[in-house]
């Protein structure tokens, strides 16, 4: 039982990370009604520019994140009316048209950096890297690593950014009609076409810059995208799709499972147990946790 | 056109038939082989993608599971290859019952990533578990009669083929696929069950995958989690389907025979550069999406049929109303057929 409040905490610090993933992912579903499955591999490209953009500078990776941001804001925000063609194109599937063109898009960009970087594993030097806070009394002992405290305030730095900017601003309250009735929105003059560009930016953005935390806390590999992928995916389910308010408890939940599974079971049946549990969740309540998904 | 269609099908499963008897080059049967599995594949994916309107990324698991039971079957309990493919058969219908079940209730977002979700579970428990060897894989007994194996691919996959032919494009149940697609809702109020009738589907989709998953592995006599499971198997479906066209028959089939092709060739000259393969793959996908909604065969046909004509689209109505006559027209077509045939079945 030492081990506990460390299973905890580990799972609490890797839980953060997983908002950052899947809260943009959970507003992109609710305002384009669109599955990214590229989501990991954003988070993938990401990193490798937070690695080279280190390499290059010197700079410590958080002083890179704002960089990172605009460089993967604006290549979303010029990629969606891509998007927005193959969701209303003729075809009568919106969904379905959404779901393969980003699959195609995700293979793409994992063979692009296969090719490009290779298959070996990298990981960013930040300052934090090499900090950790240590309390002990008695049998009761844990370690906190500062770079992963430091990846959670980041998340929470996010969150409450993303929750302002959705609840206080007039772009968020056009964003909010948007996600709840994209016609009678356009009639009240928000300009559907711009705004979805700006949130698929803010997206891509949000997740190239936990691409690069990711980088420093654990690895930045080519073929790391399916795993967050798969995260991006439970977390959303569990949250409910779209119901952004769900995302950090069940973002919580999957660190702590994580974390469980690795100090006290085999870290090789996390998969099976994340499928469970999802497969649990569509059974008993299909519309995520607090029963709020679309 | 329909029976034209049926007609050249016919066709070319007897002309392929004959094959073997002036073909004797065994590299060449492999490939033909490999090439009918492939068409197989396609076919029943769209089941689900074209027809139904959901995606399965767990395409690649069902053939895993098939290949594996088979497998385990033949190899630990020491069964003769019929059984164990039937095996292999009963295995896949159960699984994709239970995990048909709690997702095709819901839209399909839900069961794109519960499916994906599961090929990424599977090739995990084929990892650990004692019983697959794990990593290393399984060896089969080998049964080295390349023929044997050609005939049989061509049997299941030409009998899957008229099968689905049959159901989805003669029977009333692919006009029930097909008004799910188009309006969950709508279907219900005509008197459809969308759940049954996609788990139906889904089934119809599983099991020859299952079956053509048994087949490869006592003909390739190895499989492991990395050439079995891998999610290239889906990938290379969802390719085929979406490049010569959703939501019909032929379509796959062309895509199947162009992106085998393609990659036969690819693999015999390109081998250095297999990275590529992926890029490639990811573009075509992406590209068919954006500029051919309708896949190769979705074009085509349209063109013959005038509907997508150049001409009509100068002489016409703008496209954006065309369009969406179409569109009423085609609803209000597959409304009256559908009621027609509900009223035939008595269906409550």
């Amino acid at each position: 039982m030492e081990l506990l409040p460390q299973a905890l905490i580990d799972g609490i610090l890797l839980g953060g990370i997983y908002i950052t993933i899947a809260i943009g992912f959970s507003l992109v579903y609710g305002v384009m009604h669109i599955i990214d499955f590229a989501v990991g591999e954003w988070i993938m490209l990401g990193a490798f520019l937070g690695l080279y953009l280190n390499k290059w500078t010197g700079l410590d990776p958080f002083l890179l994140l704002p960089l990172v941001f605009v460089v993967f804001g604006l290549i979303g925000y010029l990629l969606q009316p891509v998007i927005h063609r193959v969701i209303s194109g003729r075809q009568g599937n919106p969904l379905l048209m959404g779901l393969v063109f980003t699959f195609g898009l995700a293979l793409m960009f994992r063979g692009i950096a296969l090719t490009g970087f290779g298959f070996y594993s990298h990981s960013i030097p930040s300052t934090f890297s090499d900090k950790s806070f240590f309390y002990e009394q008695g049998t009761f002992f844990m370690t906190v690593s500062g770079i992963r405290l430091a990846g959670l305030i980041y998340a929470l730095v996010i969150t409450v950014a993303l929750h302002w900017l959705l609840k206080k601003t007039n772009f968020g309250l056009g964003v909010r009609a948007l996600a709840q009735n994209r016609d009678a929105a356009a009639l009240m003059g928000v300009n559907g076409k711009r705004t979805s560009s700006y949130v698929y930016g803010i997206y891509v953005g949000i997740s190239a810059m936990t691409g690069v935390l990711i980088g420093s806390i654990l690895s930045v590999s080519a073929q790391m995208g399916p795993d967050y992928t798969i995260v991006a995916f439970f977390v959303v389910v569990l949250a409910g799709m779209g119901h952004l308010a769900g995302v950090p408890w069940a973002a919580f939940l999957l660190g702590l499972v994580q974390s469980f599974f690795l100090i006290y079971l085999d870290p090789g049946l996390t998969m099976l147990a994340v499928f469970a549990i999802l497969f649990t969740i569509l059974l008993v309540s299909p519309r995520g946790l607090f029963a709020k998904g679309v | 056109m329909r029976s034209k269609i049926i007609t050249w099908s016919i066709l070319v499963v007897l002309v392929l038939g004959i094959v073997p008897l002036f073909v004797s080059d065994a590299f060449v049967l492999r490939i033909l082989t490999e090439a009918i599995m492939w068409i197989g594949l396609a076919i029943t994916f769209d089941v689900l993608a074209g027809y139904t309107g959901y995606l399965n990324f767990g395409h690649g698991a069902f053939f895993g599971i098939g290949a594996y039971t088979t497998a385990i079957m033949m190899v630990r309990a020491n069964w003769p290859f019929t059984l164990a493919l039937l095996a292999g058969a009963r295995v896949t219908t159960i699984c994709a019952l239970a995990a048909g079940f709690p997702t095709l209730r819901l839209r399909g977002a839900y069961f794109a990533i519960a499916t994906w979700a599961l090929s990424l579970a599977i090739q995990q428990l084929a990892l650990i578990l004692t019983i697959t060897g794990g990593p290393d894989g399984m060896r089969l007994p080998p049964f080295l009669n390349p023929l044997y194996f050609f005939y049989l691919m061509l049997g299941v996959v030409a009998s899957t083929f008229f099968l689905l032919w049959f159901l989805l494009e003669r029977a009333p149940f692919g006009l029930k696929l097909k008004a799910i697609r188009e309006d969950e809702l709508g279907a219900q109020s005509l008197g459809l069950n969308p759940t049954r009738l996609k788990i139906q589907a889904f089934v119809l989709s599983a099991v020859p995958t299952g079956i053509l998953g048994g087949i490869y592995a006592y003909w390739i006599t190895f499989i492991d989690p990395a050439s079995t499971l891998s999610d290239l198997v889906s990938d290379q479906a969802l390719v085929m389907v979406v490049f010569g066209g959703m939501g019909t028959l032929i379509g796959p089939v062309i895509g199947a025979v162009l992106i085998f092709s393609f990659k036969t060739i690819f693999w015999a000259y390109l081998s250095d550069f297999q990275l590529l393969y992926l890029i490639i793959l990811g573009a075509v996908i992406a590209l068919s999406v954006v500029f051919l909604p309708n896949g190769l065969w979705g074009t085509i046909r349209d063109r013959n049929s005038g509907r997508g004509g150049l001409k009509k689209k100068l002489t016409g109505p703008p496209p954006g109303i065309e369009a969406e006559k179409k569109d009423e027209t085609n609803k209000s077509i597959l409304t009256a057929e559908l009621k027609s045939c509900t009223q035939k079945d008595g269906v409550k």
